[in-house]
């Protein structure tokens, strides 16, 4: 579930506005964080928008909202 | 009831929760006591304790643990939470938990519940929002869940206070329970590292449960109760069974999901309906790209326009009923030095705190409302990147905006910020925001450099007063990049920040945030306000033995050579006489250090005392002028303005010393509780001294390129 292989695309890259479920993480650290906020594999993720001054997003997981930067959402790979 | 079996005569119960279940509306429906309660994650950063009723007449310590996502903590609010639980005998070992879950997102918030249960005591599943629970229609099998989990569960709400009473008489029967032996096994499967390692230092360690072993190994790095030895011992377990901390976590993780994943879908008999959801309608505006910005510095100028309108009829009521007491009260008693300890001392000095409550009450109660309403986060979210750039988090965002109400709780509010360098550069540059503080100073004498015009429906003052507060703004940004260039770290910094849903505020809370606001500053910073304003009417009233009258006579005598009337004889007389005193020697002896910046001795006592605390500028205006006139009734604004130097008769708050007085308290660090608090954040006294050397240099330093560029 922590993999470096490429299969699906980050989040970050995601469009605004489109939905996918979470495949697995690309760093360790970062997943222990999202998994106890739970941000699961198979999660539903929805791209809300970017922020303000760029850098961050805000996703839906489920039915939680979430703020993350860049690097943190670089860390979710999502199919 | 069987009192008897109970462990301890005031069993202790620990509220424990995810960030944003609502945890402290519970503590405050349950204990009653004044505690602020936001929607930021992580707005307890302190252990809050109370005293708990139960439905047997009995009492409990409840103590409100911060809230936490599980037991791998990232901040060291959440490490707090570890720490208490892992060591059973530590001070905040609970009897008994109540673990406090969103019910409308219990799927995210069992992971904590599941570790707790590993722990061998006692747990109350109580699931708060009840209320957002039948708006959105969601239901669950009670009886159910609590089979299921292992734990007798209860819906309750902290805003309408439903299920209060329920809770209170399930808890007796969770610590009437006789005492369950200890627990020697985990509901997840261990892996063989886990088991070989509980294997290893179990024998160190009597009385603990396996999780709490393997938390251990976890943690062993930053738990403070294990000694060197225990120390050791646990890393050569960890590394002769392979032991890999965060692998290990994340299979627990995964597993714990696994369990009670199914057991909530099982439960649930009605899911939400979705319709239209109000939070994300709002957070389309809210955190657009271009009207996120803008509606955030509207709110923040429609704070700052509101300390100045809305304040002004209260301050001028109460000024004016002191000033009458203290005309009245003159007139009625005997002429005698007490008469006028009382009215020009003590009187002044109750003045000079009471007229800035309004201003303080409306600052936090706009400040509190934000925080209830969930605001916060959302400017966190979107200032993060800006934040970034300046070394800074954008949970500091919060930080910055409490300093602008007070510099304390806003650097206490930075444990949420996990990255030590962002917190650290976080509560270096805090103290540029003017606070609540400064706001009597700044009424006092923008007056001096703005005159009272308008333009459109907004005062030239207000504008100028918002300018102080940008500067503020500018000095904490900048220096926190010149921070962020010297300081080095190798911790990784998180945002990852729950948003949670916009709720109308529980006004109950607010009114009580916005009471303890006002009774800390009348009572605590009032005490010393008062204090230093007795000490200043002595040092200005008394002198060295016979320096006083003779300052007196020479003053006298060189009137009549100039032929002064006998007011202008008696205003020189007052001022010969101030000079002479205690405090006007002081205020010499720093003169030439000041005199660069415009200030003369009497300025210079304002300052000393200011160290004490800022607020007490006016305070000591106030003794210093009453002392040099008869009539009380004048505000000190306008005593001030009246001020000429009794030699060139210039006024002596003109604009340029004025705004260089002015820039002086936006920069300076005045506040010996600041530094008392930055001590206690940093463990250190380096950061507060640097924090005092980098703050008053760079006031003192543009208060005289100010006065230069205006003389």
């Amino acid at each position: 579930m922590v993999a470096t292989s490429n299969s699906g695309n980050q989040l970050a890259k995601m469009k605004i506005g489109s939905k996918g479920h979470v495949s697995h993480f690309t760093d360790c650290c970062m997943a222990c964080k999202l998994l106890s906020m739970g941000i699961l594999p198979g999660t539903q993720i929805e791209m809300i928008r970017s922020a303000p001054f760029g850098g961050g997003c805000y996703i839906k997981a489920d039915n939680l909202l979430i703020a993350l930067r860049k690097s943190e959402a670089c860390c979710i790979v999502v199919r | 009831m069987k009192p008897a079996l109970s462990p301890d005569p005031e069993p202790k119960i620990a509220l424990i929760g995810n960030p944003n279940s609502g945890k402290t509306s519970i503590f405050n429906q349950l204990t009653g006591l004044q505690q602020k309660v936001g929607n930021f994650p992580g707005v307890t950063v302190d252990k809050k304790t109370g005293t708990l009723e139960l439905s047997n007449g009995r009492q409990a310590k409840l103590i409100d643990l911060p809230g936490a996502y599980s037991f791998y903590p990232t901040s060291k609010d959440e490490k707090m939470v570890v720490q208490s639980l892992v060591q059973p005998g530590n001070e905040n070992y609970p009897d008994a938990i109540i673990y406090i879950a969103d019910v409308t997102k219990l799927e995210k918030h069992l992971l904590l519940f599941s570790q707790l249960k590993d722990l061998g005591i006692p747990v109350l599943l109580a699931l708060n929002m009840a209320d957002v629970a039948e708006q959105e229609g969601i239901q669950y099998d009670l009886e159910k869940l609590s089979r299921k989990l292992g734990a007798p569960t209860l819906l309750l709400s902290g805003r309408t206070g439903e299920g209060m009473s329920k809770l209170k008489s399930m808890l007796v029967d969770l610590l009437d329970e006789a005492p369950v032996a200890l627990l020697n096994s985990t509901k997840y499967r261990l892996a063989p590292e886990e088991s070989k390692i509980i294997n290893q230092i179990q024998a160190e360690f009597p009385g603990y449960t396996p999780y709490q072993l393997v938390l251990m190994a976890h943690h062993v790095k930053w738990l403070s109760f294990l000694n060197p030895n225990q120390k050791t011992l646990i890393e050569q377990a960890i590394s002769n069974s392979g032991f890999q901390d965060l692998q290990m976590q994340v299979e627990e993780t995964m597993q714990r999901y696994d369990q009670f994943t199914p057991i909530v879908q099982q439960s649930r008999e009605k899911d939400s309906l979705h319709e239209i959801n109000f939070t994300d309608r709002l957070d389309d505006l809210l955190t657009n790209r271009f009207f996120g910005p803008v509606v955030f510095f509207s709110i923040m100028l429609l704070i700052f326009h509101a300390l100045f309108t809305w304040a002004e009829l209260p301050m001028n009521f109460i000024e004016a009923g002191f000033g009458n007491l203290s005309t009245f009260l003159q007139s009625h008693l005997p002429q005698h030095w007490l008469t006028n300890l009382l009215t020009e001392g003590v009187l002044a000095g109750f003045s000079g705190i009471i007229v800035f409550v309004p201003q303080i009450a409306i600052l936090f109660f706009l400040i509190s409302l934000l925080e209830e309403v969930g605001y916060m986060a959302r400017a966190a979210f979107m200032f993060d990147r800006i934040m970034q750039f300046f070394g800074l988090n954008g949970r500091s965002v919060v930080a910055l905006i409490s300093g602008g109400a007070c510099a304390i709780p806003a650097i206490m509010s930075t444990r949420t910020i996990s990255n030590w360098k962002e917190r650290l550069i976080t509560i270096l540059v805090t103290p540029f925001i003017s606070c609540s503080a400064r706001i009597p100073v700044y009424t006092v004498l923008i007056g001096f450099v703005v005159p009272p015009t308008k333009i459109g429906f907004v005062s030239l003052q207000a504008l100028a007063f918002m300018g102080l507060y940008l500067l503020g703004i500018v000095a904490a940004l900048l220096a926190a990049f010149v921070f962020k260039l010297i300081l080095r770290t190798h911790e990784s910094s998180y945002l990852m920040l729950e948003l949670p849903a916009y709720r109308l505020p529980v006004m109950r809370n607010v009114w009580l945030t916005v009471w303890e606001k006002v009774k800390t500053f009348t009572v605590e910073a009032g005490r010393i306000i008062l204090i230093i304003t007795v000490v200043l009417w002595v040092l200005s009233s008394f002198g060295p033995p016979g320096a006083v009258k003779n300052a007196e006579m020479a003053a006298q005598s060189s009137a009549k050579a100039k032929k002064l009337n006998a007011d202008d004889t008696q205003d020189l007389v007052d001022a010969k006489k101030m000079e002479a005193s205690f405090a006007g020697q002081l205020g010499k002896f720093i003169e030439p250090a000041i005199r660069p910046l415009g200030f003369d001795w009497k300025i210079g006592i304002a300052l000393i005392t200011s160290f004490a605390a800022r607020e007490v500028f006016v305070a000591t205006m106030a003794t210093i002028y009453s002392i040099g006139h008869q009539d009380d009734e004048y505000s000190i604004h306008e005593k001030m303005a009246n001020q000429r130097d009794p030699v060139t008769h210039q006024l002596i708050y003109s604009p340029a010393t004025s705004l260089s007085l002015l820039l002086f308290y936006v920069f300076a660090m005045q506040c010996m509780s600041t530094m008392a608090v930055v001590y206690r954040e940093t463990k250190s006294w380096k950061w507060p001294l640097i924090q005092f050397a980098f703050m008053t240099g760079l006031a003192y330093l543009s208060s005289w390129l100010a006065y230069m560029w205006l003389s």
